[in-house]
C-alpha cells in the first residue's frame, strides 16, 4: 500500500501541488486531469524522480526515499516521454533495462520474450527502434515498465501513440495485471480509465478534488446532465446560458449534451452522467456559461 | 560488471570511433607525421644522428676524459681522410683546395670554389664533409662543457644552483647530440595533443547523451537508479585509458620507425639540451611523459564529465571545453609534459600542477555526484 502523506512540491514559488494525501491499494488508479494540472509531478514524485518540498510517500510504512533500491525494484515506470538508442533492437534496449533492474540475464532473455508477445512485438525484436512507429515505441516502453514484474506499476499517459485496437488490447491488459498488484495510470483521455480503474483521482488546482470510483464521481452530477436538441440559429445563445459537454450535428439540428442545476425544461432528457461529463464539467475554464 | 560493460558500449558508437579516427588522422598529418617521416630532418642532423650511435656503441652511455680524447682523435683521423679526399680530387687541386682546413676557409666570393664546395656537399653529399662539422660541434660543447655549466649557475636561484653543483660532482656533462631528444619532445607534445583532444571527444558525451534523450526517467526508476552515474563515470574513465592506450600503441608503433631504441639507456643530461632536476635515461624520460599524458587524459576525462553533467545541450558543452582545452595545449603542454623536469621550471610547479588538477577534477566530480543523487528530474 502507498500512502502519499500532505505532499506539496514548490518549484521557487510556484506551487506544483498543495497538499496531497491519497491511500492507495492494489488495483487500478486513474490520475485524470488536464495537461497542465500537476499529475506528472505527482507520478514523477511516486516514482522518485522528484522529492516532495512537504510531506512523505510511503510504500508498506517506509518512506519511499529512504527504501531506495529496494522501492525501486518493486517499480514499474513508464515516463510520458522516454528515451531509446536508436541502433538498439528491443531485445537489446530491454535487456539494459532488465540489467540496470538487477535481473539475470537467463531470466531477461525468457521474460524478455514473453513480454514482447505480450505486446505484440515478437516479430520485430531484433529490429533497430529508429525504424519504428510512435505506437511501437510506446509498446516497447510498456514492455519496459513490466520487466521486473512490479508490485507498483506507474504509467504516465501509456496510451499516447496506440490505435484503437492497440488501446483496447493495452486496457486488458492491465486489467489482468491489476489483480495483484497496484497500478496508477496517468492520463488526459477518460475512456483510457472509464473502464478498468477501480478509483479515479482526480487533480484541481494544485489538489485532490476526486478519489472515488467512476460511480460515484459520476453521481454527483446525477440529475443535471441532459440531452436536447436545438435549432443551429439557436446554439450561440444556448452556450451562452448553459455547460455544453457534446454538440452534434443531425437533421438539420443540434443535438446537445450539457448540465444545468435547475429545473428541466421541456424537451430535455435526464440522461445518466458519464467520466467524460464530470472531467469536462470540472476542466471546463475555457467554457464560459451559467450553468 | 553487465551494467558497466553496456555503459563501455555505449561510449563507443561507430559515429564517435569514425570521428576518433578523422580527428586522429587530421592531427597526425598536421603535426605528427612530420617528426617521423622527417627523422633525423635532412643533414646535418641525419650525420648527428649516425655520430650519436657510433659514441654510444662506442663509449656506453656515458663519457669519460679518456673517451672524449678517443674522440677528438677520431675526428683528427677523418680530417687526415679528407684532406686525402681533397688532394685526389683534380678539380679541387685545381681551385687551391688541397687540405680540408682550405676546405673550411673556401672563398665565397670565388665561383669555382663555391661551386666545387656545393657539388660535394649537396651533389654528391659526401658523408666526411658533413661529419666533420658536427664531429667539431660537439667537441666545441665538450671543451666548454664545464663553462657552460658555470653561465647557468651564475643566474640561477639556490635549488637550482645546488643541483647544478651536484651534476657537476658527479661529472654529469652534456656531451651527446641533441637530435633524438628533441625529436622525441616535438612527437609527445604532438601525441599529448591529439590524445587529449581524443579523450575530450569521446567522454564529453558520456551524461549529456542519456539526458538529452529522456532516458534518465528509466535508468533512475530501476533498481540501479543513480548508483548509474558512478558506473557511467567508471566507463568513462575506463574508456579513457583504452582510448589513451589504443592511441599510445599506434603513435609510438610509428615512432618505432625512427631507430632511436640504440639512445634508450642514455641518461638525459647526457644530451646536449636543456638541464633536469633528476637523472632518469631516455626511456625512463619517455615514460615519464606518458604518465603525464595518462593522468592529463584523465583529468580532463573527469572534467568533461563534470561538463557533461551540467551543460544544457552540446554547443554550451563543447563551447565551454574549448578554452580549457587551448589553454592546456597552448601553456599548459610544455610543462606537464616535454618540461616535465626541466631545471627552469621550479621543482614544485609540475607536482603542485598535477596535484592541484587532479583535485579540482575529482571535487569538481563529486559535486556533481551530490547534485545528480538528490536533483529533481523534471525534465
Amino acid at each position: 500500500m502507498i500512502v502519499v502523506k500532505n505532499v506539496s512540491k514548490y518549484y521557487g514559488n510556484f506551487c506544483a501541488l498543495n497538499n496531497i494525501t491519497l491511500e492507495l491499494h492494489n488495483g487500478v488508479y486513474g490520475l485524470l486531469a488536464p495537461n497542465g494540472a500537476g499529475k506528472t509531478t505527482l507520478i514523477k514524485m511516486l516514482a522518485t524522480l522528484i522529492t516532495p518540498s512537504q510531506g512523505e510517500i510511503v510504500y508498506d510504512g517506509k518512506n519511499i526515499i529512504h527504501m531506495d533500491d529496494e522501492f525501486r525494484a518493486l517499480l514499474g515506470y513508464l515516463p510520458q516521454q522516454f528515451g531509446y538508442y536508436n541502433n538498439y533492437s528491443p531485445k537489446q534496449y530491454l535487456l539494459y533495462l532488465a540489467a540496470l533492474k538487477g535481473m539475470g540475464r537467463k531470466d531477461s532473455i525468457r521474460i524478455i520474450k514473453e513480454l514482447l508477445e505480450k505486446v505484440a512485438l515478437s516479430e520485430v525484436g531484433n529490429k533497430k527502434m529508429k525504424k519504428f512507429s510512435g505506437g511501437m515505441i510506446q509498446r516497447v516502453g510498456i514492455a519496459q515498465a513490466l520487466l521486473n514484474n512490479p508490485k507498483v506499476l506507474i504509467l504516465d499517459e501509456p496510451t499516447a501513440g496506440l490505435d484503437p485496437k492497440e488501446r483496447a488490447r493495452f486496457r486488458n491488459l492491465l486489467s489482468e495485471l491489476a489483480r495483484d498488484r497496484l497500478v496508477i495510470v496517468s492520463t488526459h483521455i477518460v475512456s483510457d480509465v472509464e473502464s478498468i480503474a477501480n478509483e479515479v483521482i482526480m487533480i484541481k488546482h494544485q489538489e485532490v478534488l476526486y478519489k472515488d470510483s467512476v460511480e460515484n464521481i459520476c453521481n454527483t452530477l446525477a440529475g443535471h446532465v441532459y440531452e436536447t436538441t436545438i435549432d443551429y440559429g439557436h446554439l450561440d445563445a444556448f452556450r451562452n446560458r448553459y455547460t455544453v459537454l457534446l454538440e452534434k450535428q443531425e437533421s438539420g439540428e443540434m443535438n446537445i449534451r450539457f448540465i444545468h442545476k435547475g429545473a428541466a425544461a421541456e424537451g430535455w432528457l435526464s440522461v445518466t452522467p458519464s467520466l467524460e461529463d464530470v472531467f469536462l464539467y470540472e476542466y471546463r475554464d475555457e467554457i464560459r456559461m451559467e450553468v | 560488471m553487465r551494467i558497466l560493460f553496456h555503459e563501455i558500449k555505449k561510449i563507443f558508437t561507430w559515429r564517435i570511433l569514425l570521428l576518433l579516427v578523422i580527428a586522429n588522422a587530421v592531427l597526425f598529418f598536421l603535426r605528427i607525421e612530420f617528426h617521423i617521416s622527417h627523422f633525423p630532418n635532412g643533414r646535418p642532423s641525419l650525420d648527428s644522428y649516425r655520430i650519436g650511435i657510433e659514441m654510444i656503441s662506442k663509449y656506453g652511455n656515458d663519457m669519460d676524459e679518456e673517451d672524449r680524447r678517443d674522440f677528438k682523435k677520431t675526428y683528427e683521423v677523418q680530417v687526415q681522410e679528407a684532406n686525402q679526399y681533397l688532394q685526389s680530387n683534380k678539380e679541387f687541386a685545381e681551385a687551391g683546395v688541397g687540405t680540408y682546413e682550405d676546405f673550411l676557409n673556401i672563398d665565397w666570393e670565388n665561383k669555382e670554389q663555391a661551386a666545387l664546395r656545393d657539388k660535394i656537399m649537396f651533389e654528391e653529399q659526401v658523408d666526411i664533409f658533413w661529419e666533420l662539422p658536427e664531429r667539431r660541434r660537439l667537441m666545441d660543447f665538450h671543451e666548454t662543457k664545464e663553462a657552460r655549466v658555470g653561465t647557468y649557475k651564475n643566474g640561477a636561484n639556490p635549488r637550482q644552483e645546488a643541483r647544478f653543483d651536484e651534476m657537476i660532482s658527479a661529472g654529469h656533462y652534456q656531451v651527446y647530440p641533441e637530435v633524438v631528444m628533441e625529436n622525441f619532445k616535438e612527437f609527445i607534445f604532438n601525441v599529448a595533443i591529439a590524445i587529449l583532444v581524443s579523450v575530450v571527444l569521446i567522454i564529453s558525451p558520456v551524461f549529456m547523451k542519456d539526458r538529452s534523450r529522456q532516458l534518465l526517467d528509466l535508468q533512475y526508476t530501476t533498481r540501479k537508479g543513480r548508483e548509474l552515474y558512478k558506473t557511467k563515470l567508471a566507463a568513462g574513465l575506463i574508456s579513457t585509458l583504452g582510448v589513451i592506450t589504443a592511441l599510445l600503441i599506434v603513435y609510438f608503433g610509428m615512432y618505432a620507425l625512427n631507430n632511436t631504441e640504440m639512445y634508450f639507456n642514455v641518461p638525459i643530461h647526457m644530451f646536449i639540451d636543456s638541464f633536469s632536476w633528476y637523472d632518469p635515461t631516455l626511456l625512463q624520460y619517455m615514460a615519464l611523459t606518458v604518465a603525464a599524458i595518462y593522468m592529463l587524459g584523465l583529468v580532463y576525462a573527469l572534467l568533461a564529465m563534470s561538463f557533461s553533467s551540467m551543460m544544457p545541450n552540446y554547443i554550451a558543452l563543447i563551447g565551454i571545453q574549448v578554452p580549457f582545452v587551448i589553454a592546456m595545449i597552448t601553456y599548459g603542454l610544455t610543462y606537464l609534459v616535454t618540461r616535465i623536469i626541466n631545471i627552469e621550471v621550479p621543482q614544485w610547479v609540475v607536482p603542485t600542477s598535477y596535484s592541484g588538477m587532479v583535485a579540482v577534477s575529482v571535487l569538481f566530480i563529486i559535486f556533481m555526484w551530490k547534485r545528480e543523487k538528490h536533483r529533481d528530474i523534471v525534465v
